[in-house]
């Protein structure tokens, strides 16, 4: 491939031992070679521009519009969207949820997955079973399940009838139409689907680390908590610190299951900023808000990812 | 590689981004108008619509082609849930429909730029004095700035509750009649193992159907009057309703986990498939009542051998004990308008025409029973259809639609979509019990009087 050329003149040149071309021509060469790239790259690049980053631009545009998403004459309003936003009780209280939902699905997801991981690795019997089990929620539709868990956890659900069951009628309860239990049953419907996820990648992580190590500190007389905690947590940070980018991207982006199994209520019990995003622009016709709230998700889903990062690489050294 | 195939190929790349790009640009922001007339008696016109469902659109359709057998309407149907998402961006372009559904309320201020003024139509279908010959309220929803937006096909009313009376006869029980009574009856039907009264009280529409009917208990009118701005959400008569609206709660009428609960499909499928013995719905669900509507809609519920059983409507009890008299109240369901962008205008008009204003169409609506006809003097000929259970609905029905087509108070007319998520919000605290009925009056006039700033 045409692009890879100048990368393979560089890697040659930097190799010692190797006839390395000399400068000059090379320049040359890589000069003659981008015309012929960039015809390759700009479409590309055009729609990516163009349809993405433009729209990501004309979304901030929108934000400063009272406008219902038809009408020909939007009206400017400046920051006026982003004003009425942060006084909004049911903004702030979609934020609070984000934060909560983010720190127990990944600490949950993180354990669950970790701890999946271990035991996959000892020779278990049907390890394969298991790892299919584990995994199959991650590829169900939220749309086909959400039916299925709203049936689960209504009034007279299965879940309820299970509790029965076991002789804890006295804490059954409508748990999903209570502002008090709605979210952590969202939570637990999140950890259910994302776990898998967070298992394989801690499983293919742990493939990664020397097994010379874990011996020498077994030989050293380390036990399995020590050799998870010194050897193979550390070793799996790269995983942790992506799985907490993606939890993080992920809550702030969440929408299919509150509004699927809740409809992001009762009260606003479930709302996201997702949630808050569609029932502005679509239901409400206030797209002008909408695209304020989008801004503000676009805003905080690229801090996250930035402190985490660098919290990451801080770590790593 | 030349430099002069380069030079093209840069070209043809620069050409095909300026494409992508300038479709980016116009799916990000397109407006303008369009459409052209072609002829009334011939062509083909694309209908879209949240209701009514396919088969009822069928059967429209298929008695309008007797009348117009060269003028092919295909109808789609879009859920409730994405008809805005769908509907928004279709008219947009020339590939939208000919014909739309338009809702009475809010939305005919935000379609009608999209929608050709239909005053003459209906001049010119019915004479000067149209507005006389069709329903009030039918064009009362759906005129914005003088404009005739979209013109009814009929209307849809609630504020009666529905009952499977076999269940009423199994238990032994008598319809409520007041509140006490009511709060009895469900306290009988929970002993007796069988469901009492189901709503969907996460859904802010059929909340709003039941605060309505408690309100025109209380006080007829002041639901109507707080809706306009006429008096305040914290008036005596809406708290007192809130209070009642609590106590459904509180009593053991409505269902446990009710605000978990949506109307469609929750609790619909619960009644019909004969959990509960009541449901708050309104006129739309008439067409339940007939055996071929009842045995597809227990179907739908997930019954595999569906059994027709005796759907009654009954009147919403006195839940004051004050001897106001139930209200009712509607919007038109839907109104057919005339996108501005159609490429077969006239083949559209006769359509809409046809379906809103001609006798034979109106009766074809009346006695499909979805609808209350727009059409002034035209009921179901109910000898022509057939009830499973004709001694206990005949009587009952004919009263019924008799009653709710004399009613002229709005049911969303009134309030924007602010103004129902502070309703909303306002049911869901007291249902929960965290804020009083009083808190809950004054937080959601406080909420209107903000939206009015």
């Amino acid at each position: 491939m045409v692009a890879t050329e100048p990368r393979s003149a560089r890697t040659l040149a930097a190799s010692p031992g190797t006839n390395a071309p000399s400068t000059g021509p090379r320049k040359r060469e890589r000069r003659a070679l981008q015309p012929h790239g960039l015809p390759w790259i700009l479409p590309g690049l055009v729609l990516s521009i163009g349809v993405l980053y433009f729209c990501i631009g004309y979304t901030a545009v929108i934000s400063t519009w009272e406008w219902d998403g038809l009408s020909p004459t939007p009206e400017f309003v400046g920051g006026r969207n982003y004003a009425q936003m942060f006084r909004d009780p049911v903004f702030w209280g979609a934020i609070r949820n984000t934060i909560l939902f983010f720190v127990i699905t990944f600490t949950v997801q993180t354990a669950l997955g970790m701890l999946f991981a271990v035991l996959l690795h000892s020779r278990v019997k049907l390890g394969v079973v298991y790892k299919v089990i584990i995994f199959i929620p991650v590829v169900l539709a939220p749309a086909i399940m959400a039916p299925v868990f709203r049936q689960f956890f209504s009034a007279d659900g299965l879940f309820n009838g299970i509790l029965e069951f076991f002789g804890l009628g006295a804490i059954t309860q409508p748990w999903l139409a209570q502002s008090s239990t709605a979210l952590w049953v969202l939570m637990a419907i999140t950890v259910w689907q994302w776990t898998g996820l967070t298992f394989v990648l801690y499983y293919a992580a742990m493939g990664q680390i020397d097994n010379s190590i874990i011996e020498a500190a077994r030989i050293d007389g380390a036990g399995n908590l020590r050799v998870i905690w010194s050897i193979i947590w550390p070793g799996v940070r790269g995983t942790t610190v992506a799985l907490a980018m993606l939890g993080a991207i992920g809550a702030l982006k969440t929408f299919d299951w509150p509004w699927l199994v809740t409809v992001a209520g009762p009260n606003h019990a479930t709302e996201f900023l997702g949630t808050i995003i569609y029932r502005q622009t679509i239901p409400n016709y206030d797209v002008g808000y909408g695209a304020a709230v989008s801004v503000v998700l676009l805003v905080l889903a690229l801090v996250m990812a930035i402190i985490l990062q660098i919290r990451g690489r801080e770590r790593a050294r | 590689m030349n430099t002069a195939r380069a030079g093209r190929r840069i070209r043809i790349a620069a050409g095909l981004g300026a494409v992508a790009l300038t479709a980016g640009l116009a799916g990000c922001g397109a407006q303008g108008g369009g459409g052209s007339e072609g002829t009334a008696d011939s062509g083909t016109i694309d209908w879209w619509g949240w209701t009514p469902d396919v088969n009822v659109a069928n059967t429209y359709i298929e008695a309008f082609n007797e009348e117009y057998p060269d003028i092919t309407v295909n109808y789609k149907q879009v859920p409730i849930e994405d008809w805005e998402a769908a509907l928004r961006p279709a008219l947009q372009t020339a590939s939208g429909p000919d014909v739309f559904g338009v809702q009475p309320g809010s939305r005919v201020d935000a379609f009608k730029t999209f929608a050709e003024d239909l005053t003459p139509l209906a001049e010119e279908a019915l004479g000067e004095d149209w507005k006389d010959k069709v329903s009030q309220i039918g064009i009362d929803g759906l005129t914005a700035d003088d404009k005739l937006v979209a013109m009814s096909v009929g209307a849809v009313y609630a504020g009666s509750l529905w009952v499977n009376q076999a269940l009423f006869d199994q238990a032994g029980l008598e319809h409520p009649t007041t509140l006490d009574e009511w709060v009895q009856v469900c306290e009988d039907f929970r002993a007796a193992g069988i469901g009492c009264f189901v709503q969907g009280a996460s859904q802010e529409g059929f909340d709003q159907d039941t605060l309505q009917a408690i309100a025109e208990r209380v006080e007829p009118g002041a639901w109507t009057e707080a809706s306009k701005g006429e008096r305040p959400w914290n008036d005596p008569a809406i708290v007192e309703t809130f209070e009642i609206w609590q106590r459904l709660f509180t009593d053991g009428i409505m269902q446990e986990g009710a605000i978990g609960y949506a109307q469609y499909p929750d609790a619909n499928n619960d009644f019909m498939s004969g959990k509960y013995a009541m449901i708050m719905m309104g006129s739309w669900y008439t067409q339940y009542a007939p055996e071929a509507g009842m045995i597809g809609a227990i179907e739908a519920a997930g019954v595999a051998d569906p059994e027709p059983f005796p759907l009654v409507p009954i009147e919403f009890p006195d839940v004051t004990g004050e001897g106001n008299p139930a209200g009712y109240f509607g919007d038109a369901d839907y109104g057919l308008a005339l996108s501005t962008k159609s490429d077969n205008k006239a083949a559209a008009r006769t359509f809409i025409t046809w379906l809103t204003t001609n006798e034979d169409a109106q009766q074809i609506v009346a006695n499909t029973l979805n609808n209350i006809p727009a059409l002034k003097g035209i009921s179901a000929d109910w000898d022509s259809i057939t009830l499973p259970f004709p001694d206990q609905q005949l009587t009952a029905l004919q009263e019924y639609t008799e009653t709710v087509s004399q009613a002229t108070a709005a049911r969303f007319l009134h309030l924007n979509q602010d103004e129902q998520d502070a309703i909303l919000e306002a049911a869901v605290s007291l249902a929960e019990g965290t804020a009083t009925p009083q808190e809950a009056a004054d937080r959601m006039q406080e909420t209107v009087a903000a939206l009015g700033e």
